[in-house]
């Protein structure tokens, strides 16, 4: 995140929270805030306010106030109305159907895998199925759009009320977790348009239809985040929670799954402010930096005396900064009407709403049956790796949040005999930490589970010091296949068990360093560390670091 | 031979009184001398007689695919037709030829039949009158019949009458003897009121009973092919085939076909009709009252039980399928931008800009005024107090059909038209929207609520020009309601029109079908 | 301004005069009519010859059959104030439908359409739901998630009049239209290049 849009949330959450702590009891009537105080572990919240201010005492601040639409491409193999492959690359206009291309004559067909999709994610959001929808006729010009509408569910969608739970890492250290939730207006079914590239050169827009008639989910969210970084977490938890679904792959860099941001200011208590639509945000990272941008310029412009305009912003990710696009907010009317060449959806339920008799099963969608499918979601996940190997609430939230990673841990788990909070240590630090820093996901780790759980085992055998087990593991890291007991006998890493030889350098440096051990024995414990760093280095690490330092203590006491 | 009916062509391919070559050809010539009636906008000469050659042998093995194997038949221009260029009447679709056929037309070909070409319309099918095409006005063939000529005293170029719309190209087709069957398409009356003026049958099925996949929408809520053909048996016929199950088209429905033919001898005791007492409307002609009065007689004095009836919403009819039409049309018309097909401008300053001229260049003033229109009540501040309101009284109109439906009666007669057929000079003296205002009172109702109607030509009026009466069946009931139709049908005995100079079937013949069935099968 | 319901509709039927194609048609005739609420509907007539006696239909009759029509005609005071559109309306309507309205005549038209609209709210339509179409309890058909369609580039493509390789070609777009004066200009030059 950027360091202003860190700063600004901070200085926001610093005055929110001196006004908790001042006034604990008063409840904040603002939405942004649903905490779920549940064993997932107490938080202040880290971006709102939580109190009605009163008037006289403390000045009301400016807060933002974040509302998504999520666009879900829908994970399928067929468009939503037509029969046309769904492709993230090929040919121009090779996934294009008649009613693709808008060829008058050409009538829309529903595919029942769009709204099994539909419903498996608004019951897993949940959402309230509607046993009816409609489809409605959305009109407006653009090149890609070769009809001059799109259908979508304007007035009776597929799904609504219903609330995505998210969390993330907050504090100092990043360690807690705070769980929130945002309340989710509709789910509904449209469809996706086609591409155009734009030919500066030539002044000419090149069409590709491939993508027009993709299905999507758009997910309608309430205006119950308050920040970047909420928003942020938010959409990776969608994403989770859909990829887990498999009803859409998520992937924000292929446009599977975009977000537009409607951000607005205000002071709680009082009405909502103009709010400006933010698009073009093609990751998550640029959503949260985005959103924050958006936010303190809307601050500044209110507390120079301006007002926002209503509008719609691009995000220029090389600025960082949103810019306004054109405007059509006055002009635009979308004239929605009833698709009339699509009866109303009907869904059914095995036991409230039994289908008609004699009516073909593949014409029908059981929502129960549906509900039955749903496999195990990301917080349910979470907590079972919280009751199964007792981990803390925060580290089964990074599991859960990288992807692979739960399953690299589980595999490490189930290899070693070590136990899974000292594997834990090992997974999201060591291995964690050289992915990020080296750019790679899980699926590269040139540590396979099973090596660390060999190396683990070693230093649960006393085979190898903790120290050295560092050593090893960046040979480890190296790739070149070798096992951990190999490159600890190749290296002579193995653990040094010859005490005498221990107290021997253990002394060697307690006499080699008189300063040293003076100011230890005056207090300051920490020059320690330095003695004991001066003795892995002689020892090559291979001695037990606790040893060591309890020899030295000894020693300089 | 022209002017047989399917049923009686059929018979006369398998007796080997004439072959389908022989008989294509024939129409082909027709199609040449009957020119002036600008009936095609395209001729499918090659196709034709490659069809015909093959219906041909499979008679000659013994082996026809069925009723319609090797009959001649014309398509509206608003059917997609594969490879073969489909305008709709308007420059927006000049040189267009759509890569698919229209389920419709391909189940007509699958049977054999062969394709003589596509018939003019009014432009994208608005229009009562077949007068606002791209291509110049349909003339109605009884223009040219003897029984007009004989009545006027001017000369035929200049008191030509009209079709009625919007499918006077296939009503003309088929009325003028080169074509046994045409599809037209019936929105607000479409099929049905050239079918009247034309003096045939024109059946519009139940709403969902025929597939509309490659039809090119006008109102998708109420759009139905429709069949245009000589006798109502010809027109049950053509419904079994066509009616069924899409799955490309999902207003569709399924409805089991029936096996076999429209009985000859059918019992009228047991059918009650209905006449609606809101059907006289302002401007109904005298003669067309009188024929609707003649034809309650004959139901009565054979048995029938004939009931006055209420439809109360009658008058706001029109007025409700004006707001949803032209809705419709609005959005049905927003493709037509001239990136994927069809006309585009030269403009390429910027897409809008490009959009602008060619819907200007492409669309007539008809086209144009009603998409401004149906923009206009779809914008959200009139959305709920025209849209909805609207939509309020479809339903009011739907609910006094089924209330009627309820009370016993199985068929509605009322009129088709207004009056026999108008000369084209006084029919322009209205605009488009007037006119078809006026025209499609008895008609739309119809389609509103999704009922099967046919027009059954009565008699001739004053002038020599075909009157019709409309039956309106109960949804999905398109059988019975074509079995009163038929039995109507042989009642009436109307003439068939006699074309001076033409090769009609013999001279001095006024009867009808039923007598030279009867001879036929003899 | 006349209005245009269905009573002066139908008047139109009994005196096919030559009117200006959209316009509104006044005259001491109509005047008469609308200050009444009886109407007596003359017969449809023609411009036809005088026909010979045998040659006539005989004239049916029947006591199920209406011998008049039967429609309440809609008097003005039933309805709203006629509307008129505003300049930036039709300015508005054309950038949305990107249609033209090329000229006063069919800005009439429009207020003309919208007054037979009017006519609705004669109707009371209190508690009635409103009926998207007649399949309201049809089942939607649902479609098997197996590719069927596209792969046919090349045939859409040669349905274009512009392409490029395998794209289809639009003008830059998020430009907007220009002002009416200079649409109207740029459709007349356009629809000269037409003509030639």
């Amino acid at each position: 995140m950027a360091a202003s849009s860190m700063g600004l949330c901070t200085v926001v959450c610093n005055i929110n929270r001196k006004i908790t702590t001042r006034y604990p009891r008063i409840f904040s009537l603002n939405t942004c805030h649903h905490v779920c105080r549940k064993s997932f572990g107490s938080s202040t919240q880290r971006c709102h306010s939580q109190a009605q201010i009163r008037k006289k005492s403390v000045p009301q601040q400016l807060v933002g106030v974040v509302g998504l639409e999520v666009h879900a491409q829908i994970h399928s193999n067929t468009k939503l109305f037509s029969g046309s492959q769904v492709r993230f690359s090929a040919p121009p206009n090779s996934l294009v159907s008649f009613f693709d291309a808008s060829l008058p004559g050409a009538l829309p067909v529903l595919n029942r895998r769009c709204v099994e999709a539909a419903v498996m994610t608004g019951l897993a959001l949940e959402c309230t199925i509607n046993r009816k929808s409609l489809f409605d006729r959305k009109h407006y010009f653009y090149a890609d759009l070769p009809a001059g509408y799109q259908i979508t569910q304007q007035r009776l969608p597929i799904a609504v009320d219903g609330r995505l739970r998210y969390s993330h890492l907050a504090g100092r250290k990043q360690n807690q977790v705070v769980t929130k939730s945002v309340r989710i207006k509709q789910i509904q079914l449209e469809q996706d348009s086609g591409k155009s590239l734009h030919d500066d050169s030539r002044s000419q827009t090149l069409i590709d239809l491939n993508r027009a008639g993709v299905g999507l989910m758009e997910l309608v969210m309430e205006p119950d985040l308050c920040c970047g970084e909420e928003a942020a977490a938010a959409v990776r938890e969608l994403q989770l929670i859909l990829q887990t679904l498999g009803t859409c792959q998520g992937n924000m860099a292929e446009g599977q799954l975009r977000v537009d941001a409607n951000v607005s200011v205000h002071r709680p208590g009082e009405p909502l402010g103009v709010r400006t639509e933010v698009k073009n945000i093609n990751s998550a990272r640029f959503l949260a930096r985005a959103i924050d941008y958006e936010i303190q310029r809307q601050m500044e412009v209110i507390g120079s005396g301006g007002t926002v305009l209503n509008e719609t912003r691009a995000f220029d990710y090389k600025s960082g900064q949103t810019f306004p696009m054109r405007d059509k907010e006055g002009l635009q009317d979308y004239r929605f009407m009833p698709e009339p060449n699509l009866p109303p959806l009907l869904l059914y339920d095995s036991e409230t709403a039994p289908p008609p008799q004699g009516v073909d099963p593949q014409q029908v969608v059981l929502i129960d049956a549906v509900r039955k499918t749903i496999p195990e979601l990301p917080a349910v996940r979470r907590e079972r790796l919280v009751d199964t190997f007792g981990l803390l609430p925060e580290h089964s939230f990074t599991l859960v949040n990288e992807d692979g990673l739960m399953d690299y841990f589980v595999g490490v788990a189930s290899q070693t005999r070590a136990e899974p909070k000292k594997v834990i240590g090992w997974v999201i630090k060591d291995v964690l930490g050289l992915l990020k820093q080296q750019g790679l996901n899980v699926s590269q780790s040139p540590v396979s589970p099973r090596r660390l759980a060999q190396l683990l085992d070693l230093l649960e055998d006393g085979r190898v010091s903790s120290s050295a087990a560092k050593l090893v593991f960046l040979e480890l890291w190296k790739g070149t296949g070798r096992s951990p007991a190999q490159i600890v006998e190749e290296q002579g890493l193995g653990m040094m068990d010859d005490s005498a030889e221990i107290r021997r350098i253990c002394q060697s440096v307690i006499d080699s360093h008189p300063e040293e051990v003076r100011a230890i024995r005056t207090g300051n414990k920490k020059v320690l560390n330095k003695l004991v760093g001066l003795v892995q280095k002689e020892t090559k690490g291979r001695a037990d670091p606790v040893r060591v330092r309890a020899i030295l203590e000894e020693g300089t006491s | 031979m022209l002017g047989f009916t399917i049923r009686e062509i059929s018979l006369a391919f398998r007796e080997g009184r004439i072959s389908p070559s022989e008989l294509c050809r024939k129409c082909l010539n027709h199609i040449k001398e009957t020119r002036h009636l600008n009936a095609y906008i395209t001729v499918t000469e090659e196709l034709a007689l490659k069809q015909a050659e093959e219906s041909e042998g499979r008679f000659l093995r013994g082996a026809p695919k069925g009723p319609l194997d090797g009959i001649p038949f014309a398509v509206k221009d608003n059917f997609c037709t594969e490879n073969i260029e489909t305008t709709c009447a308007s420059r927006m679709l000049k040189g267009y030829r759509p890569p698919f056929n229209a389920t419709v037309v391909q189940k007509l070909l699958d049977q054999g039949a062969v394709l003589l070409g596509k018939t003019n319309l009014d432009e994208f099918a608005m229009g009562a009158g077949s007068t606002d095409s791209a291509f110049g006005p349909v003339r109605n063939p009884w223009s040219y019949s003897d029984t007009y000529r004989d009545q006027s005293r001017a000369e035929p170029d200049s008191d030509w009458v009209i079709t009625g719309g919007s499918s006077g190209g296939s009503a003309a087709a088929v009325a003028s003897l080169s074509s046994f069957l045409a599809l037209g398409s019936d929105t607000g009356g479409s099929t049905r009121n050239p079918a009247a003026l034309c003096g045939i049958v024109g059946l519009k099925p139940t709403y969902g009973l025929l597939s509309r996949h490659g039809l090119i929408p006008l109102v998708n809520s109420m759009d139905v092919p429709g069949i245009l053909t000589r006798s109502v048996h010809d027109a049950a016929t053509v419904l079994g085939v066509l009616q069924g199950l899409d799955v490309k088209d999902s207003t569709t429905i399924y409805h089991p076909a029936p096996h076999n033919d429209l009985p000859d001898d059918i019992d009228i005791r047991k059918v009650c009709i209905g006449i609606p007492k809101e059907y006289h409307a302002p401007g109904l002609s005298r003669e067309t009252v009188s024929q609707w009065s003649h034809v309650a007689d004959l139901f009565e004095r054979a048995g029938a039980t004939v009931r006055e009836v209420s439809l109360p919403h009658t008058q706001y009819s029109i007025v409700c399928y004006h707001v949803l039409c032209t809705a419709e049309v609005a959005s049905n018309m927003a493709r037509f931008d001239g990136l994927e097909y069809g006309h585009r401008s030269a403009v390429s300053s910027s897409t809008e800009a490009l959009y602008a001229t060619t819907r200007h260049e492409g669309f007539n003033d008809v086209v144009r005024g009603r998409i401004l229109s149906g923009n206009y009540f779809l914008l959200k501040r009139n959305y709920q107090h025209y849209f909805v309101k609207a939509q309020q009284v479809r339903r009011l109109i739907a609910d006094d059909f089924a209330q009627v439906f309820g009370s016993g009666v199985d068929v509605l007669l009322t009129p088709t038209t207004l009056s026999d057929a108008t000369r084209y000079s006084d029919f322009i003296q209205e605009d488009n929207h007037t006119r078809s205002m006026q025209e499609d009172v008895f008609t739309q109702p119809v389609n509103i609520a999704g009922l099967p109607a046919v027009s059954v030509p009565a008699a001739l009026s004053q002038r020599g020009l075909p009157i019709s009466l409309q039956l309106i069946g109960r949804a999905l009931q398109d059988r019975k309601l074509l079995t009163v139709a038929k039995w109507l049908e042989q009642q009436l005995a109307f003439p068939q029109i006699q074309l001076g100079g033409l090769e009609a079937r013999g001279g001095g013949r006024s009867l009808g079908v039923s007598q030279r069935e009867q001879t036929s099968v003899a | 301004m006349a209005s245009f319901t269905l009573r002066n509709l139908f008047s139109r039927l009994r005196n096919p005069r030559p009117l200006h194609r959209c316009g509104v048609y006044r005259s001491a005739r109509e005047d008469r009519l609308s200050s009444k609420q009886t109407l007596t509907w003359c017969r449809w007539s023609h411009e036809t010859t005088s026909i010979p006696h045998e040659k006539q239909n005989s004239h049916f009759h029947n006591s199920k059959v209406p011998q008049t029509p039967t429609w309440e005609p809609v008097s003005e005071d039933h309805l709203p104030p006629p509307t008129q559109v505003p300049l930036d309306l039709v300015d508005k309507l054309e950038r949305l439908a990107l249609v033209d309205f090329r000229n006063q005549d069919a800005v009439a038209c429009l207020e003309k359409a919208i007054r037979f609209a009017d006519q609705l709210h004669v109707v009371n339509t209190e508690g009635v739901e409103p009926m998207d179409s007649v399949l309201e309890d049809r089942a939607l058909y649902l479609r098997d998630d197996c590719v069927v369609e596209g792969g046919c580039a090349e045939e859409l493509l040669q349905l274009s009049k512009n392409t490029v390789e395998e794209y289809f070609v639009a003008p830059p777009g998020n430009i907007p239209l220009p002002q009416r004066d200079e649409r109207t200009a740029m459709l007349k030059d356009s629809e000269l290049k037409l003509k030639f």
